[in-house]
C-alpha cells in the first residue's frame, strides 16, 4: 500500500515538473510575444542543418587529430567537440520543445481536436525528449563519439564471434562424431 | 479559545467573500463557487449552533453537511473546467476524455477490489468514505490543472485563486484523513488546528484573488492556415519525425 503510494506520487511529481517546466517556457514564450508567428518553422529548419550533425558527430575530425599524436591537442579537441556535441542536442531538445509548444498553442482552439493522434503525438515527443536526455547524458559521461564507439566495439565483437563460431562448430562436429565413433 | 477563534474568523472571512461576490458582481461568473461559499457559511452557523446547544447530535449534522459540501465541492470542479475551457474547445475535449479515462481507473478499482462493491470500497466508515471521494476530486483536480498547464491555458486570477485554494483545502483533507484512517501518530488536536488554520489561509487566497473582477486574457487568434487541424497534426508530425532522423544520424555517425 505504501509502495503504491510512493509510486503514485512520484509519477504525479513527475508529471508536474514536466508540467510546470512546459508552462514556464509558455510564460517565456507569452512574453517574446504569444502564438507562434509566420517565420518559427523557417528559423528552426535553419539551425538543424543535416550537415551540421554530421560534422560535429563525424569521427573524420577524431581520426585527423589522432594522427596529430598529442595528447594535448587530443584533450582539446575532446572538451570542445564535447560543448559543441552538448549544445546541438540541448538545442534539439528545446526545438522539439518549440515544435510542441506552437502545436499546443494552435491545437487547443480547435473544435475538431483527435485525442488519439494528441496521444500519439505526445508519446513521440516523450521519445524525442527522452533520447535527448540520454544523448545528454552519454555525452557528457563518454563524449561525443560514445555511440559510434560502442556500436563500432559491439561490431567488433560480432566479427570476432563470427569467425570463431565456424570454428566452433566444426570443433564440435569432431567432437561428436569421436564419440560416435568410441561408442 | 483557538478553535472558536479560528471559527469566528472563518465565519467572517466567508461573509467577506459573500459581500464581495455580490458588490463586484462575481457570481454572475462564478456561480457554483459563490453557492459553495454561501452553503459553508450556513453550514459553519448551523455547526457552530449544534456544538453549542446540541453537542450530542454535532456527529451526526457534522457528517451530514460535510458530504453536501463534498457533493457541491465536485461541482466546482465542473465550473473550473466549465470557466477555464469556455474559449478552447479542443482544450476541453481532451480534458473530458482524461477526466473520464480518471474516473475510468477509479471504477475499474473499486470492480477490482476484492472487498466488494463500490459502496463498500467508498463506505467502510465515514472517514474512509470522505477520504476516497477527497483523493477522486484531488485526482480530477490535478488532471484538470495537467491539461490547463500543457495546452497553456490563461487561468486569469479569479480562476486561479478559486483552483488554488480549493487544490490546497482537498489537499490538506486527504492528508489528515490518511494520518486519521491510518493512525500512523497521535496527531489530536494539533492537526484539527492544522486543518483549520490551512482552511483559513485558503479562505484569505480566496478573498484577495476575488476581491475585485479579472478578465481572463485573451490569446491571440491562431493562424488561419493553422486552423485546419489535420494539417497541423501532420506538420507537427513531420517536425517530430524530421529531428528523430537527425539524432538518429547523430547517434549512427
Amino acid at each position: 500500500m505504501i509502495s503504491t503510494s510512493i509510486f503514485i506520487s512520484a509519477a504525479i511529481s513527475l508529471v508536474l515538473l514536466l508540467l510546470l517546466t512546459t508552462s514556464r517556457e509558455d510564460v517565456e514564450e507569452n512574453a517574446k510575444g504569444g502564438s507562434p508567428g509566420p517565420g518559427w518553422r523557417d528559423s528552426r529548419d535553419a539551425l538543424q542543418r543535416p550537415e551540421l550533425v554530421f560534422r560535429i558527430f563525424s569521427r573524420e575530425d577524431r581520426e585527423f587529430i589522432l594522427h596529430m599524436r598529442s595528447p594535448r591537442l587530443q584533450r582539446i579537441y575532446q572538451e570542445e567537440r564535447r560543448k559543441v556535441a552538448l549544445h546541438w542536442v540541448q538545442r534539439t531538445s528545446r526545438e522539439v520543445s518549440k515544435i510542441m509548444r506552437a502545436h499546443r498553442l494552435l491545437s487547443r482552439e480547435s473544435h475538431n481536436l483527435d485525442v488519439g493522434a494528441e496521444a500519439k503525438l505526445f508519446v513521440q515527443y516523450l521519445r524525442l525528449q527522452l533520447t535527448c536526455g540520454l544523448l545528454v547524458l552519454l555525452i557528457k559521461t563518454f563524449g561525443p563519439h560514445a555511440l559510434s564507439d560502442l556500436a563500432a566495439h559491439a561490431g567488433e565483437l560480432y566479427q570476432r564471434l563470427g569467425r570463431a563460431l565456424p570454428d566452433v562448430v566444426a570443433a564440435n562436429r569432431i567432437a561428436a562424431s569421436e564419440d560416435t565413433a568410441t561408442h | 479559545m483557538l478553535t472558536m477563534a479560528i471559527w469566528w474568523l472563518a465565519i467572517s472571512l466567508e461573509a467577506l467573500l459573500l459581500v464581495r461576490g455580490f458588490q463586484q458582481k462575481l457570481f454572475r461568473h462564478f456561480p457554483i463557487f459563490y453557492l459553495y461559499i454561501l452553503f459553508v457559511f450556513i453550514e459553519e452557523f448551523l455547526r457552530f449552533s449544534v456544538y453549542r446547544w446540541y453537542p450530542s447530535h454535532y456527529s451526526q449534522v457534522y457528517w451530514v453537511t460535510q458530504f453536501l459540501s463534498l457533493v457541491i465541492g465536485s461541482a466546482l470542479i465542473f465550473e473550473i473546467y466549465r470557466v477555464g475551457l469556455r474559449r478552447f474547445p479542443g482544450t476541453a475535449k481532451m480534458a473530458r476524455y482524461l477526466l473520464l479515462i480518471v474516473f475510468g481507473a477509479v471504477f475499474a478499482k473499486t470492480l477490482a477490489n476484492p472487498s466488494g462493491t463500490l459502496f463498500l470500497w467508498l463506505a467502510q466508515s465515514s472517514v474512509e468514505l470522505e477520504r476516497n471521494l477527497r483523493i477522486v476530486q484531488a485526482l480530477a483536480i490535478l488532471t484538470l490543472v495537467s491539461v490547463f498547464l500543457w495546452y497553456a491555458i490563461p487561468f486569469g486570477r479569479n480562476l486561479k485563486g478559486i483552483l488554488f485554494g480549493y487544490g490546497l483545502f482537498v489537499g490538506m483533507s486527504i492528508v489528515q484523513f490518511t494520518i486519521w484512517y491510518y493512525s500512523l501518530v497521535d496527531i489530536g488536536r494539533f492537526w484539527s488546528d492544522a486543518q483549520a488554520v490551512s482552511y483559513l489561509f485558503g479562505l484569505a487566497l480566496w478573498a484577495s484573488a476575488l476581491w475585485s473582477i479579472h478578465a481572463i486574457p485573451e490569446p491571440k487568434p491562431a493562424m488561419q492556415l493553422e486552423n485546419d487541424y489535420e494539417a497541423l497534426v501532420a506538420s507537427t508530425r513531420t517536425q517530430l519525425q524530421r529531428t528523430l532522423a537527425r539524432l538518429g544520424w547523430a547517434v549512427r555517425l
